[in-house]
């Protein structure tokens, strides 16, 4: 508790630091603070595959040592040559329990290379199941969020449609707006042209009545001015026409 | 760096997530490259201690550990190592004793 406590005001100290840097000067002091907490080159550890192995425990790279000096041959003549001396020496000294060991070794043997495969496989297949057991929530999972991801990419697309549509709607409003205007321009239109029309046939109508009277009241003083003698000579002048005309 | 500490040397921002298996501090030649001429030397660059020693055989624990125990499909080779380990440690303590057993006097 008392190193974490330490810990902390050290850490503590050295953002104050930092800031105190950071305020007195201009230059970048604090890029070198900040430069550790690149995350880029962080190495995480991986779970490893099994180490070889010889005879079933002796490391493999133990044999592989002795390859560049002694050959292939080398670290088996090493072990046969040892044991030789340990036990001639009596270093290794060969008890009753020497025996024992040696057929408890077979035993193990035997059981290693009879029941190895049975259970290695068995273990396999265990371990595979543990693993798909605790990965399938998380793909599960995964899947979901997926399908969540291409959902809301459909919305999305579906949203841009919305907005076509709207540019559609408002072309149409557009549009109708647009035939309306036409619509009152066109009755504009015909109400001023129905009213010129009016206004032209009265004038006409006007005009001719004015014609008429105008006519009629000619017409009427010619006749009146016409005597009675005059008359009789323009129907005899008719009539001398006419026999001239017969002849 | 007291009991139950991360080493001096291991920053999280650097390094990762820690790894009990890796040294932190600056490397030395490794061991197997020592020529024998310059082994005085190796050893007297050494941190000898307790707590130095103590680590090294923690890493080398844990390096066995993820080489051999903690893969996927980690075989048997692991509890031979440690019974094989075993054995020879339990002669190495009983030598005393069971070197009376010897069967011959003159070699």
């Amino acid at each position: 508790m008392l190193s974490r406590a330490s810990l902390l005001s050290g850490q503590q100290f050295k953002n104050l630091l930092a800031l105190s840097a950071r305020a007195a000067s201009t230059t970048p002091a604090s890029s070198a603070a900040a430069g550790s907490g690149d995350t880029s080159a962080i190495s995480r550890p991986a779970r490893q595959e099994p180490g070889k192995v010889r005879l079933g425990f002796v490391p493999e790279e133990w044999f592989t040592f002795f390859y560049k000096k002694t050959g292939v041959t080398g670290p088996y003549t090493l072990a046969v040559t040892l044991s030789t001396y340990l036990m001639s020496k009596e270093i290794y000294v060969m008890e009753h329990e020497y025996y024992s060991g040696l057929s408890l070794l077979i035993l193990c043997i035997v059981g290693v290379k009879k029941l190895g495969p049975v259970i290695a496989k068995a273990l396999d297949k265990g371990i595979d199941e543990y693993e798909t057991q605790w990965n399938e929530g998380r793909e599960s999972e995964k899947n979901a969020l997926q399908e969540q991801i291409k959902n809301e990419e459909q919305l999305q697309w579906s949203a841009e449609g919305q907005t076509m549509l709207l540019d559609a709607k408002r072309e149409n409003v557009g549009l109708q707006l647009e035939a309306a205007y036409r619509a009152r321009v066109q009755t504009v239109h015909q109400e001023v042209k129905k009213r010129l029309d009016y206004q032209v046939e009265i004038i006409n109508i006007e005009n001719r009545i004015n014609q008429r009277n105008l006519v009629d009241w000619v017409v009427t003083k010619v006749r009146s001015s016409i005597t009675p003698d005059q008359e009789k000579q323009n129907i005899d002048k008719c009539i001398a026409d006419l026999g001239a005309l017969a002849k | 760096m007291g009991i139950g500490d991360y080493p001096a040397e291991y920053n999280a921002k650097v390094h990762g997530p820690y790894d009990p298996a890796r040294f932190y501090g600056k490397p030395d030649t490794p061991f197997g490259q020592v020529r024998l001429g310059e082994i005085g030397s190796w050893l007297a660059r050494r941190n000898k201690h307790p707590s130095a020693i103590a680590g090294a055989f923690s890493r080398a624990w844990w390096r066995w550990q993820h080489k051999y125990v903690q893969p996927k499909r980690a075989g048997i080779a692991p509890f031979f190592q440690l019974v094989t380990g075993a054995m020879v440690f339990f002669y190495v303590i009983n030598y005393a004793k069971l070197s009376k057993h010897k069967n011959y006097k003159y070699h």
